[in-house]
């Protein structure tokens, strides 16, 4: 056991005598506590909805981001989006 | 936690039967181990009570997957829970806190010194400055790191418990107290050096 070993350990030595604080129920706690134990689990399917939901939102925000990319350079052009991204944007803003 | 498994059986059967009462009473029969474990290993922007109310909605969410085995006492497995429950708290912390030397008072300053340097006797103060430095610098390790020595060392568990807490194989827990030692004696060097104009 090397010197910095020696003196953690009777640093710890010494912690270990520290009070403890107070550890009776807090009052309301165990009231609060199976108020929650009554309530209705939430579904697995709305647990995955609620995790997968930011992704797919950022996910259609990345896809806007890449046509608004690819159409930038024509915004001056008196034409049409291609029709493939027109077609993608369209169905992402009707899915939103 | 006070009393044995055979005192306890009954009020556990009446809460797998859905009796409040039984449940209230357990909770008030835990709590106070629950509440020694949460805040050996407590994430510094963790609420004690949220942490303690998680461990035991998952103690009724598994009661009935809790079968009694000899030599496996209910407070074991409910040390158990709690245990992994902070060690997932611990891990979901985005960022561990940061140790300031002006978070220090005179007295941990002082024993971080002594750690660190060549004194030969420690500081002569009590033992509650000393925990809180200890826990700040544990606080600076990596989640299983600082629940290994602040069980081995903090709390005083033998190896073999804490390899029954944690799940982990008995040299496992001594590789990671080991390594988890020089990690903090890097840090409380570390440390030191950076703030050279502040020693004592």
């Amino acid at each position: 056991m090397n010197d910095f070993d020696a003196k953690w350990q009777s640093a710890a030595a010494q912690a270990r005598q520290a009070t403890r604080r107070e550890e009776s129920t807090p009052v309301g706690f165990a009231a609060r506590l199976l108020a929650r134990t009554a309530q209705p689990g939430r579904a697995p399917i709305e647990l995955a909805w609620d995790r997968l939901m930011p992704r797919l939102l950022a996910g259609a925000v990345a896809v806007l981001l890449l046509c608004a990319a690819l159409e930038a350079p024509h915004w001056r052009d008196d034409r049409p989006l291609e029709p493939g991204i027109e077609n993608t944007v369209a169905q992402l803003v009707w899915s939103l | 936690m006070t009393g044995d498994d055979s005192d306890l059986a009954p009020c556990l059967q009446r809460v797998r039967e859905g009796n409040q009462d039984a449940a209230r009473v357990l909770v008030e029969r835990l709590y106070p181990q629950v509440i020694r474990i949460v805040r050996s290993h407590l994430p510094v922007r963790t609420a004690e009570e949220d942490l303690a109310q998680d461990i035991f909605l998952k103690l009724f969410a598994r009661l009935d997957r809790y079968q009694k085995r000899a030599g496996v006492p209910f407070e074991h497995w409910l040390s158990r829970l709690a245990v992994r429950t902070c060690l997932d708290a611990l891990r979901a912390e985005r960022r561990r806190p940061e140790l300031r030397w002006s978070d220090l008072s005179e007295d941990q300053s002082a024993w971080l010194e002594f750690m660190v340097t060549d004194e030969a006797s420690p500081p002569d103060c009590g033992p509650g400055p000393v925990r809180e430095l200890l826990e700040g610098l544990l606080a600076q390790l990596p989640p299983d790191d600082r629940l290994a020595i602040s069980l081995l060392d903090l709390e005083g568990k033998s190896v073999k418990e804490i390899a029954q807490l944690t799940g982990w194989s008995i040299p496992r827990v001594k590789v990671r107290a080991f390594r988890a030692r020089g990690k903090l004696r890097k840090l409380a060097e570390n440390f030191r050096k950076d703030h050279p104009d502040e020693r004592l």
